[in-house]
């Protein structure tokens, strides 16, 4: 009954620079407003400015403000998410703030973050550190909670108790929840460090963006949004990877090892 | 989980009291600027947002997120029925949506300024371009994974090709629209604030950044506060909506409430 596909989605690419092609012939007989230009010239741009470094610089302190921010997140999510999970006095005691401050959209943090930073990275770390500590302070919590009560009663027969059992049965099981969030996070944390570079930045792609809007240079502008997504692309990607080869006892991980 | 929150709540209140009263001392004794008491930030957020200004920022932020949340919707949910009911559109639309939907809504915003200038209209197409995206994925999905005996059961019963996607396609795929459409809202409340914030004259985005500029502090916090407040009643009003549309689902799969 199932036609036998290829592999690669060939009709799907070919739409794409078929997309492309049409919206280059528009843009070149003068069918489109200036502020689209060929897609040609947006190739172009991206490559000289990778080349160049224009654009490839301001990757790097992108991913700066993203890993301090993704970083500082995850530890104090996990921190915070096992001592929540664990310790049900804990979590009564912090519940109200979380369901408050959750839902307070990152972005809205930005003005508070200059407040108390400045213009410069600290400030846009500390909005990533905020947008990226809820999906995963969540799942930690969700992952602790979730443990098989049995696991830990087999722990404690063999005499593994306290911060031994939280280390070797609380984490290992949360884990799997714990890179969910991760992902989510992860996710959230690029989009909000372009963000912030693009309201209040002096660095990085979004303020890249921000500045060729401003100077009319469209090429590297639609190049450098174009590259949010491919580096987003990318980051997925690799985390995925990560998850399948260390996370390997996660039931996504192992279906997908099927 | 929702038994769990209902659960303690002494110690919870008494945890949110108590630091509430920490940083009123705390910032009565260090008089900063930048910390202001809580009693001011009250006063000032009942002075601000139960007057006239409620109507000039609050608004126009969610006249505008309303409007392109809408169109979100009803372009997202259309386009994902078309894709995910048919195998050939999804393999020819794939791609293009894929690298549409890879690229960071906030980053499509100084496009949207370049093309349609700094108005209404910009607020609600990208807010609208931004929050399209997981409504689409999801209903395509949903359309897609439709249970294959529901589809023969339809075939079954002479049902047309339209009557079936109508009949059958649609409602199997409406809780998966409707988690798309969660997600969407929370994006489409990032957008216009965001936005605001570039580029505009007025709205809850503009109001904070520019309180903050003019430091004016106790009206920031105001603000934020109202953002977070905002936030909480549209996520609790989907929920509430989302449980009795599909009241139905929910009773189906025996899922708890």
């Amino acid at each position: 009954m199932t036609k036998k596909r290829s592999p690669v989605n060939w009709t799907g690419f070919g739409f794409f620079l078929l997309c492309a092609a049409v919206v280059e012939v528009l843009a070149r007989k003068g069918y489109l407003t200036s502020y689209v230009p060929p897609p040609s010239t947006i190739v172009a741009a991206l490559w000289t400015g990778l080349l160049n470094g224009e654009i490839s610089s301001q990757i790097f302190w992108t991913l700066q403000v993203y890993v301090q921010g993704l970083v500082l997140a995850t530890v104090l999510a996990i921190a915070i998410g096992v001592l929540m999970g664990t310790y049900l006095p804990v979590f009564n005691a912090l519940k109200i703030i979380v369901e408050f401050l959750r839902p307070v959209p990152s972005v809205a943090m930005i003005p508070l973050a200059i407040l108390f930073f400045g213009l410069g990275a600290q400030m846009r770390m500390s909005v990533v550190t905020y947008a990226a500590f809820w999906p995963m302070l969540i799942s930690t919590i969700y992952g602790v909670r979730a443990i098989d009560p049995l696991a830990l009663d087999v722990a404690r027969n063999f005499g593994v108790t306290g911060t031994e059992a939280l280390w070797r049965v609380t984490f290992p099981s949360a884990l799997t929840s714990i890179a969910t969030g991760f992902r989510v996070s992860a996710t959230i944390a690029l989009v909000v460090t372009i963000t912030t570079e693009l309201i209040a930045g002096n660095s990085g792609i979004g303020y890249y963006i921000s500045q060729m809007e401003q100077a009319d240079r469209l090429p590297p502008m639609y190049a450098a949004i174009i590259l949010t997504g491919l580096l987003g692309y990318l980051l997925n990607t690799v985390y995925f990877a990560l998850e399948n080869k260390f996370v390997f006892w996660t039931p996504a991980a192992r279906e997908r090892a099927v | 989980m929702k038994r769990i929150f209902n659960r303690g709540n002494a110690s919870a209140i008494l945890t949110v009291v108590v630091l509430l009263a920490a940083w009123e001392i705390v910032a009565r004794i260090m008089k900063s600027v930048y910390v202001p008491p809580v009693s001011t930030i009250a006063t000032t957020f009942v002075h601000e947002w139960f007057s006239p200004t409620f109507g000039q920022q609050a608004i126009p932020s969610l006249y505008r997120m309303v409007v392109g949340y809408f169109f979100a919707s009803v372009v997202g949910i259309t386009i994902g029925i078309v894709i995910g009911s048919s195998k050939a559109m999804y393999r020819l639309l794939d791609p293009v949506l894929q690298f549409l939907r890879a690229i960071p809504p906030t980053a499509i915003i100084p496009v949207g300024i370049l093309l349609i200038g700094i108005g209404d209209q910009m607020k609600m197409v990208v807010i609208a371009f931004g929050s399209m995206w997981p409504i689409l994925i999801n209903t395509a999905d949903g359309a897609r994974l439709v249970p294959a005996e529901r589809l023969d059961t339809a075939r079954n019963f002479g049902l047309t090709p339209f009557e079936t996607l109508l009949r059958v396609i649609v409602p199997s795929a409406t809780p998966m629209i409707a988690a798309g459409m969660r997600t969407g809202l929370s994006i489409a409340f990032i957008m216009i604030v965001v936005s605001e914030m570039i580029g505009s004259t007025d709205g809850l985005g503009y109001y904070i950044l520019s309180a903050q500029r003019t430091f004016a502090i106790p009206e920031m916090y105001g603000g934020i506060a109202l953002l977070a407040i905002l936030g909480y009643l549209l996520n609790a009003g989907f929920v509430w909506a989302e449980h009795r549309v599909l009241a139905w689902h929910y009773g189906q799969t025996a899922r708890p409430v």
